[in-house]
């Protein structure tokens, strides 16, 4: 299994990649190559793991992007319909150019949504929870929890639907949920309540073992207020000297966090290692994301107002896109790690 | 290694005292069986152990407790994480990881153990528990016993000394609760672990046990020794030894080896007194079965065929079910049995075939509607159980099928007072124990007067006593005219209660018959009695001293 920090990377430059342009010859093939990673590793058996597949989410939000922008911008040459400007709110003309425009928006949020599902599909929620601090380490384990009590509880819900209907249960006023709510309820406090005993017999301690100091609670309130303050100055002009307080005070804050961690004895089991096709996919990221904005730097930008021109295509930027497609080359679905 | 010295500990606002005035000792290395009924203060005793009694619970325990040289009172839980491993009834409510080697690893990373040893010690938690094949997989893909391994390995990481497990079989099937029985018995032997045990199951760990913790229920003091000397003062015993004892047997045989050596001798006996066997044969239930058979079948299912998407669960399946006869459907785990349940009531809709109730299609009728007619009590009656009166979850039933409390088939009181829950009317359900919360379910269910009841593993944690309760229950039921099908790994329950057996194998019907017949034709399916006297055709303790009784 590949380490979640080279997906990060990987994610992080698709997501910098897709926002930076509205080309839609460049769109669609980052959601084409996308959509060939998240296939290629998937799984044997297992279907996208989100809600709606990226084709399906294409099919509603490309023309729904398209008719809300149509009604919310007028300008444009072409004409396709003309509402009376006496209708509410709809009234007035319906271009082609704010179609066009909406539609583009549509594609650039199927990439976006795309390359989320790729990362969904690839890194257990489990791996992402790794990356909480440990100086946060209780708030990982409920996290962890959380997760693990999910599918048992969707199972219990399941059980109590059916143990309520034999009993000739039916859904008819607000008030029926309760058969199905309470034993749900009860049932979930019973477990955690367990757990905690289960929790506790292996030596498992709910409080930070030293107190938590008062220094560091004035460092990251310190932190806080000097990114703040940096923000602030960033606003007024103070460019320099902003970025700087961000700068000290986002460090003054990591560092409280490592040094709070330090102090929680805590060793962990799973090291995820980083090889060869760590480097692999995190290079071809940082390659598409650079070369993609080198070379694309003229024809990355696309405006069909006023009047829709094909859009231009840069085969060197076109071919930095494929960097993204590395994973699908180094990870298999049916990689028994996982 | 383990000193109890007048302990009494009463729960917060308990009348009267959990455990009173109990003092015993368990050396290192033992294997120790804590029995007694539901409620008589096993899990107590365990949870004293490692100190969620009282850290967890509250109340006040006097005495003193000492475990590993420990003081679990002063050390609580987390203290006695490295001395006592502790496994609770239900897998599942223990885990905290998704996947075997992480659930196994995250009482180390808490400790801070250092990884390369963390990795050592995770493999050989692994490796005792036969789970080195299954490190990889996540946790909700395993069966119950799989489940109840990890758990072990996961208690055993901190390496304790003392393995305490609450009732860990309660949850499984035989053959799960048996792995699972080997391999506590293997720790034992090989690694030298103190194990404490409490079991309903007695059968096939009696003959690893060293030392009978009885926990008598009405209060009288705890009686604690080799299962020999103890094992007479239990009330509800394994068929072997409740025979034994019928016919004073003495020593006291533990396995079916020592059992069969007397029961020799009794046949030696019987064979003088120039009976043959064949006069032993008791008169045969099928009488009864075809006096059955003569009226229309109050359940009837044809030519079922039931599939989960694209996997057939039932094909082919046809049986019937006639007023007056308790059947007892046998199969191993995921041959079917729950699916043909739930498809009898209309909870799973058939793709062939169909099922009539009183001789009518229930393929258009909604499940509430059939199951007034068929009543079904599902695996976990905890389901079931929500409002805040034992008698309140009887008027709840009514009042989903519309029926008036009035104009009720039977007065839910009265109903309440056959199911033994006289004084319990009042009660908050979920505060009963195992057998107690069952009844009220099968209150629940039975309170619209149902021509037939389904029963889906009714005897799963249940201890002797409530077993026993359950089958007088079921018998006065059969009595009256109602059609029961059971559904069970419970093979004794089978030689007692049932009047026919159907066995399912791979979503078919692979035999039907009478249970003489059936139970001896696999030896998964015999029961202790059968495997006793082989040549006989006796399943019960009581045919066995009736058929005795006759002989000599």
């Amino acid at each position: 299994m590949l380490h979640a920090a080279a997906w990060f990377a990987w994610l992080i430059a698709a997501l910098i990649a897709v926002s930076t342009t509205r080309n839609p010859l460049y769109l669609t093939l980052a959601t084409a190559v996308f959509m060939a990673t998240a296939h290629a590793i998937r799984r044997p058996g297992e279907t996208y793991a989100a809600p709606l597949a990226p084709g399906r989410f294409a099919l509603y939000v490309i023309p729904l992007a398209a008719i809300i922008n149509a009604l919310l911008s007028r300008v444009g040459d072409t004409v396709v319909l003309a509402i009376p400007s006496t209708w509410p709110l709809i009234g007035g003309p319906i271009t082609a150019e704010a179609l066009v425009y909406g539609a583009l928006n549509g594609l650039l949020l199927t990439a976006l949504f795309t390359a989320f599902t790729v990362l969904n599909l690839a890194v257990p929620v489990r791996d992402l929870i790794r990356f909480i601090p440990r100086a946060f380490y209780p708030v990982a384990v409920v996290a962890s929890i959380a997760v693990t009590f999910a599918p048992v509880t969707l199972r219990q819900m399941q059980q109590i639907r059916e143990a309520q209907a034999i009993r000739g249960h039916r859904m008819r006023r607000l008030r029926d949920w309760l058969p199905l709510f309470m034993p749900l309820l009860t049932g979930g406090l019973e477990r955690a309540l367990q757990l905690a005993e289960a929790m506790a017999s292996r030596g498992f301690a709910s409080e930070s073992r030293t107190a938590r100091s008062t220094r560091a609670q004035a460092v990251s309130v310190l932190g806080l207020l000097g990114i703040l303050g940096g923000g602030l100055l960033i606003a007024w002009q103070q460019v320099f000297w902003g970025a700087l307080l961000i700068v000290t005070g986002s460090a003054a804050i990591v560092g409280m966090l490592w040094l709070t961690g330090r102090s929680i004895p805590h060793t962990t089991y799973r090291r995820a290692s980083w090889g060869f096709r760590e480097w692999l996919v995190t290079g071809g990221a940082l390659f598409a994301i650079a070369g993609f904005l080198f070379w694309g730097s003229t024809t990355r930008a696309y405006n069909p107002y006023p009047a829709i021109t094909w859009p231009a295509f840069g085969t060197l930027a076109g071919t930095a896109l494929l960097g993204f497609s590395l994973p699908a080359l180094v990870v298999r679905g049916d990689d028994d790690s996982l | 290694m383990i000193h109890f010295e007048h302990v009494t500990y009463t729960y917060p606002d308990a009348a009267r005292p959990a455990l009173h005035d109990v003092s015993l000792s368990i050396p290192a290395g033992a294997f120790a069986l804590v029995v007694g009924t539901s409620g008589a203060g096993k899990s107590t005793l365990l949870r004293c152990l490692n100190g969620l009694v009282p850290h967890f619970s509250g109340g006040t325990l006097t005495g003193r407790v000492t475990v590993d040289g420990l003081d679990p009172v002063v050390r609580a839980p987390r203290g006695m994480s490295r001395a006592v491993g502790f496994v609770f009834q239900d897998p599942e409510a223990q885990f905290v990881m998704d996947r075997v080697e992480d659930e196994i690893a995250f009482a180390l990373e808490n400790a801070a153990i250092p990884p390369a040893e963390m990795h050592a010690r995770v493999e050989e938690a692994l490796a005792q528990l036969d789970l080195t094949p299954l490190r990889q997989r996540k946790l909700e893909t395993l069966s119950g016993g799989e489940k109840q391994r990890v758990a072990i390995a996961s208690a055993l990481a901190l390496r304790p000394r003392i393995l305490a497990l609450d009732e860990p079989t309660s949850q499984l099937d035989p053959q799960s609760a048996a792995e699972l029985l080997d391999a506590l018995v293997r720790l034992n032997a090989t690694l030298g672990l103190t194990v404490v045990l409490a079991e309903h199951r007695l059968e096939r760990i009696l003959p690893f046990v060293d030392q009978v913790i009885y926990l008598p229920d009405d209060g009288a003091p705890v009686i604690a020794g080799s299962p020999r000397d103890v094992l007479p003062h239990v009330p509800l015993l394994p068929p072997l030894q409740a025979l034994a004892q019928a016919l004073g047997w003495s020593p006291l045989p533990l396995t079916l080896e020592e059992g069969r050596r007397f029961a020799v001798h009794c046949l030696d006996d019987m064979s003088t007194d120039s009976t043959d066997f064949n006069g032993l044969r008791k008169k045969n239930s099928v009488l009864s079965v075809q006096s059955v058979e003569k009226n229309t079948p109050l359940l009837e299912v044809r030519d079922l065929e039931v599939a989960y998407g694209s996997t057939t669960a039932l094909h082919g399946v046809a049986v019937a079910l006639y007023p007056g006869e308790i059947v007892a459907l046998l199969g191993r785990n995921g041959a079917g049995k729950t699916t043909l349940l739930k498809s009898l009531v209309g909870l799973l809709r058939p793709r062939r075939g169909d099922v009539l109730v009183e001789g009518r299609s229930i393929a258009k009728t909604d499940v509430a509607d059939v199951c007034r007619r068929v009543g079904y009590l599902p695996q976990d009656p905890n389901a079931l159980l929500f409002a805040d009166t034992v008698l309140d979850e009887l008027h709840i039933t009514l009042r989903n099928h519309d029926i008036p409390v009035v104009n009720a088939p039977i007065v839910p009181e009265m109903l309440l007072e056959r199911l033994g829950l006289a004084d319990k009317i009042q009660k908050y359900p979920r505060d009963l124990s195992v057998g107690e919360r069952q009844r009220v379910a099968l209150g629940a269910i039975m309170v619209t007067q149902p021509g037939a009841l389904l029963l889906d593993e009714p005897t799963r944690g249940l201890d002797y006593r409530a077993k026993m309760q359950l089958l007088d229950l079921l018998r006065a039921w059969r009595a009256e005219g109602l059609a029961i099908l059971l559904v069970t790994h419970d093979v004794e329950l089978v030689a007692e209660a049932a009047d026919r057996v159907v066995v399912m194998d791979q979503g078919e019907i692979v035999a039907q018959g009478n249970p003489t017949e059936v139970l001896r034709s696999s030896p998964t399916f015999t029961p202790q009695i059968a495997k006793l006297f082989p040549e006989s055709d006796w399943l019960t303790v009581g045919e066995a001293l009736a058929g005795l009784d006759t002989g000599s």
